[in-house]
C-alpha cells in the first residue's frame, strides 16, 4: 500500500504547487488574451515580487503571508509603466519584436536585480515552515504550502469575477474579441491593456511573494517559471484565464508524479513535450473552451 | 552582386584574415573568434529568422547537436572532422523533426515551439548521463593541431565568409524570393504557387546544418562541454538578438550585429562582472524601441543603399483579417 499513499502525497503536493502555477499562468494569460502579448519578462515580474517580499520581511518582519499584497501593489505599477512606456509605442509591430522586448526587459530586470542584491542564494525562515498537518498515519501537508494555496484560490476567484463580472473584464474581454471594434464602442483600449499588464504582473508578483518562503531566491529564479507559464498557457487554451488556472493544477500533478515515479530532474522536460503535442494535435489548448 | 560588394567584402576580410599576424594574445583572439562565430550564426539564422520571417528561438537545439556529436562521435572512434560532418547531418535530421512540427504554428505560437524543442533536447542531455555525461560534462576532441586559437580565429572567420556568400546567392535566387514571399504573406505565397511548407523545411535544414559547424568549433575551443553551455536558451537568444540588432533580412545585419554586441559585451564585462548581460538587455530594447530594422536596416533605408536587397521586413504591421480576429481566443466566460 505504500505506492498508493506516495501517490496520494504526490497528488496533493502537486495541487498545492499547481495552485500557484495557476495564478502564474492567469496572470499570463490575461496579458496574452487582452494584448496578444508573450510576455517573456513574466518569470522576471515573478523574482521582482519575490525580491519585494524579501526586503519587507528583512526590514520589518513582515511575513510573506501578509506582505503579499505589497508585491502585487509594486508589481501593478511595474507593469502598468511598463506597458506605457515601453509596450504601447510599438503597438503596431508585429509579435517578433514584442517578444524581443519582453526578453530585453527581462534581462535588464534580472541583472539589475543581480548587480543590486547579488546572485548569491537567499531563504527566509519563518515559524509556520516547520508545521506540518497530518492525515491519517502517512499523508501530511506542509503548512504554508497549504496557506498559499488558499490565498492563491482565493485571488484567481477574485481575477476570474473581476474578469467576467465587472465593467474592467467586460472591457477587456471585447478587446480580447475584436480589437479594432473595442474602440468603436467606446473602451479607451490603451488604459484597459495598460491594466490587464498590471494586473497580470501583480497576479505573478504575488505568485512570487507567496513561493518565498517555500523557494530558494536568486535573481534568476523567475526563468523556470517564465517557462512553465508558457506551457500552462497554451495547456489551458491562450489567452482562457480559467482553462490557465486548471492547467496550473494539472501541471502541478504532473510534475509531482513524475517526480515521484521517473525522477524530479525529468518533471520540466514532461512539461515541454506536453507543451509540444498540445501545440502540435490541438494547439486551442484542452482545457480553453474558444480556440485559439 | 555588384562588384563593388566584391570590393567590399575583400576590403573588410582580407585584412580580418591577416589580423593573427599581428595580434598575438590568445584572448583577444578568442574575443574576436567569438565575433565572427556569431556572426556567423546570426547568419545562418537570418535565412530563417530573417529573409522567412520565421522567428526561431531554439537554434541552440542544432548548436548544441553539432557540439555533441563532435563530443560524441569522436568518443566513439570517429575522427573529428567527419564527426562534424556526422553532426551537420544530425542537425539537418533534428531541423526535419523539428521543423515539421513547428512549421505548422505561426507567430509566437512557433517562437514557443522551437524554444520547447531545444529546451527537451537541452533536459534530454542533461538527464543523460551515461551518453552525454550529463552535467559532468563531455571531452570534446581538437579540430586543430596544438589548439592554435588562431586556427580557430581563421575558420571562424572563413566560416562566416561561406554563410555569408550563401545567403548572397541565396538572396538572389529564385529560392530566396520565395523565401521573401513567405516572409511578406504566407498565404499569398501559398496561393501563387510557392510551396511554403518545403521552403520553410529547406531553409531550416541549410540554417541547421551551418549552426552545426558552429556548435562543433565553439565547443572545441572549450575542449569541454555541459549541456547548460551549448544547449541553453541564452545561446539561441543570442544568436537571434545578434542579427536582429544587426538587421534581420540583410546580408551583412548579422555580420554588424555581432561586431557591436560581442564589443560591447566584452567592454561591459569588465565593469559589470556578474551582470554582464544588462547590456544585451539594454540594446535589444533600444534596437525594438529606435531601431527597429536594426543597425543595417536603418542605415540603408535612410541612404537607399542596397537597392535590390529587401529592406525593413519587420516595420510594417500584418493588416488585420476579421475572420482570424473573430476566431481568436477569448477570456472566456
Amino acid at each position: 500500500m505504500n505506492w498508493f499513499y506516495s501517490t496520494i502525497q504526490a497528488v496533493l503536493n502537486g495541487l498545492l504547487t499547481g495552485a500557484l502555477y495557476g495564478l502564474i499562468a492567469m496572470g499570463m494569460a490575461l496579458i496574452f488574451g487582452v494584448m496578444r502579448i508573450v510576455n517573456f519578462a513574466h518569470g522576471a515580474f515573478l523574482m521582482l515580487g519575490m525580491y519585494a517580499t524579501y526586503v519587507l520581511f528583512q526590514t520589518t518582519g513582515i511575513s510573506p503571508y501578509y506582505g503579499f499584497p505589497l508585491a502585487g501593489a509594486v508589481l501593478f505599477v511595474i507593469g502598468y509603466t511598463t506597458y506605457m512606456g515601453l509596450l504601447r509605442p510599438i503597438r503596431g509591430q508585429v509579435d517578433f519584436m514584442v517578444i524581443l522586448l519582453t526578453m530585453g526587459l527581462a534581462l535588464i530586470i534580472t541583472d539589475g536585480v543581480q548587480l543590486i542584491f547579488g546572485a548569491d542564494y537567499h531563504q527566509i525562515s519563518i515559524p509556520l515552515l516547520s508545521k506540518n498537518i497530518r492525515i491519517g498515519s502517512e499523508i501530511s501537508i506542509n503548512a504554508p504550502w497549504l496557506v498559499s494555496f488558499a490565498i492563491a484560490a482565493v485571488l484567481a476567484a477574485v481575477l476570474y469575477f473581476v474578469v467576467t463580472h465587472t465593467m474592467f473584464g467586460r472591457a477587456a474581454r471585447a478587446i480580447a474579441q475584436n480589437r479594432y471594434a473595442a474602440p468603436l464602442m467606446g473602451i479607451n483600449v490603451n488604459r484597459v491593456q495598460a491594466i490587464s499588464f498590471g494586473i497580470g504582473s501583480a497576479a505573478a508578483g504575488i505568485a512570487g511573494a507567496l513561493l518565498l518562503p517555500v523557494f530558494y531566491l536568486f535573481p534568476d529564479v523567475g526563468n523556470q517559471f517564465k517557462l512553465k507559464s508558457f506551457v500552462m498557457v497554451v495547456l489551458g487554451g491562450m489567452g482562457s484565464i480559467q482553462g490557465a488556472a486548471i492547467a496550473g493544477l494539472v501541471l502541478g500533478v504532473v510534475e509531482s508524479l513524475t517526480s515521484l515515479y521517473w525522477g524530479n530532474e525529468w518533471a520540466l522536460a514532461v512539461d515541454f513535450v506536453i507543451f509540444i503535442l498540445v501545440l502540435s494535435l490541438k494547439p486551442s489548448g484542452i482545457f480553453g473552451s474558444q480556440r485559439a | 552582386m555588384k562588384r563593388w560588394h566584391f570590393i567590399l567584402a575583400g576590403i573588410f576580410f582580407l585584412p580580418a584574415l591577416l589580423v593573427p599576424l599581428v595580434v598575438q594574445s590568445d584572448y583577444t583572439l578568442q574575443v574576436l573568434f567569438r565575433v565572427f562565430l556569431f556572426a556567423a550564426m546570426g547568419l545562418a539564422w537570418n535565412l530563417v529568422g530573417g529573409y522567412t520571417g520565421q522567428l526561431s528561438l531554439g537554434h541552440a537545439a542544432y548548436f548544441g547537436v553539432g557540439a555533441y556529436s563532435l563530443a560524441l562521435f569522436s568518443k566513439a572512434g570517429v575522427s573529428p572532422w567527419v564527426s562534424v560532418l556526422l553532426g551537420m547531418v544530425l542537425a539537418m535530421f533534428s531541423a526535419a523533426v523539428i521543423g515539421s512540427i513547428s512549421f505548422r504554428l505561426r507567430g509566437p505560437y512557433f517562437a514557443l515551439c522551437t524554444i520547447a524543442f531545444a529546451e527537451v533536447l537541452r533536459l534530454t542531455a542533461k538527464n543523460l548521463p551515461n551518453l552525454t555525461g550529463g552535467d559532468v560534462g563531455v571531452q570534446v576532441p581538437l579540430l586543430f593541431p596544438h589548439s592554435s586559437t588562431k586556427a580557430f580565429y581563421i575558420s571562424g572567420v572563413l566560416l562566416t565568409l561561406i554563410v555569408l556568400a550563401l545567403t548572397a546567392w541565396i538572396e538572389r535566387s529564385r529560392f530566396g524570393y520565395y523565401l521573401l514571399a513567405i516572409r511578406e504573406d504566407q498565404d499569398a505565397a501559398l496561393a501563387v504557387g510557392v510551396n511554403t511548407a518545403r521552403c520553410k523545411l529547406w531553409i531550416l535544414l541549410i540554417s541547421a546544418a551551418l549552426t552545426a559547424i558552429g556548435g562543433a568549433l565553439y565547443a572545441s575551443l572549450f575542449l569541454y562541454i555541459v549541456p547548460d553551455q551549448v544547449l541553453a536558451m541564452e545561446i539561441s537568444t543570442e544568436i537571434a538578438i545578434v542579427a536582429m540588432l544587426g538587421g534581420a533580412g540583410t546580408l551583412i545585419g548579422p555580420l554588424v550585429g555581432s561586431i557591436t554586441l560581442e564589443t560591447a559585451s566584452e567592454i561591459f564585462k569588465n565593469f559589470f562582472k556578474e551582470a554582464n548581460l544588462l547590456i544585451y538587455g539594454v540594446l535589444i530594447v533600444v534596437v525594438v524601441l529606435f531601431l527597429p530594422e536594426g543597425i543595417v536596416g536603418t542605415i540603408a533605408n535612410k541612404l537607399r543603399l542596397f537597392k535590390s536587397a529587401p529592406i525593413a521586413p519587420f516595420a510594417t504591421p500584418e493588416p488585420p483579417d476579421p475572420e482570424e480576429e473573430a476566431q481568436r481566443a477569448v477570456i472566456s466566460e
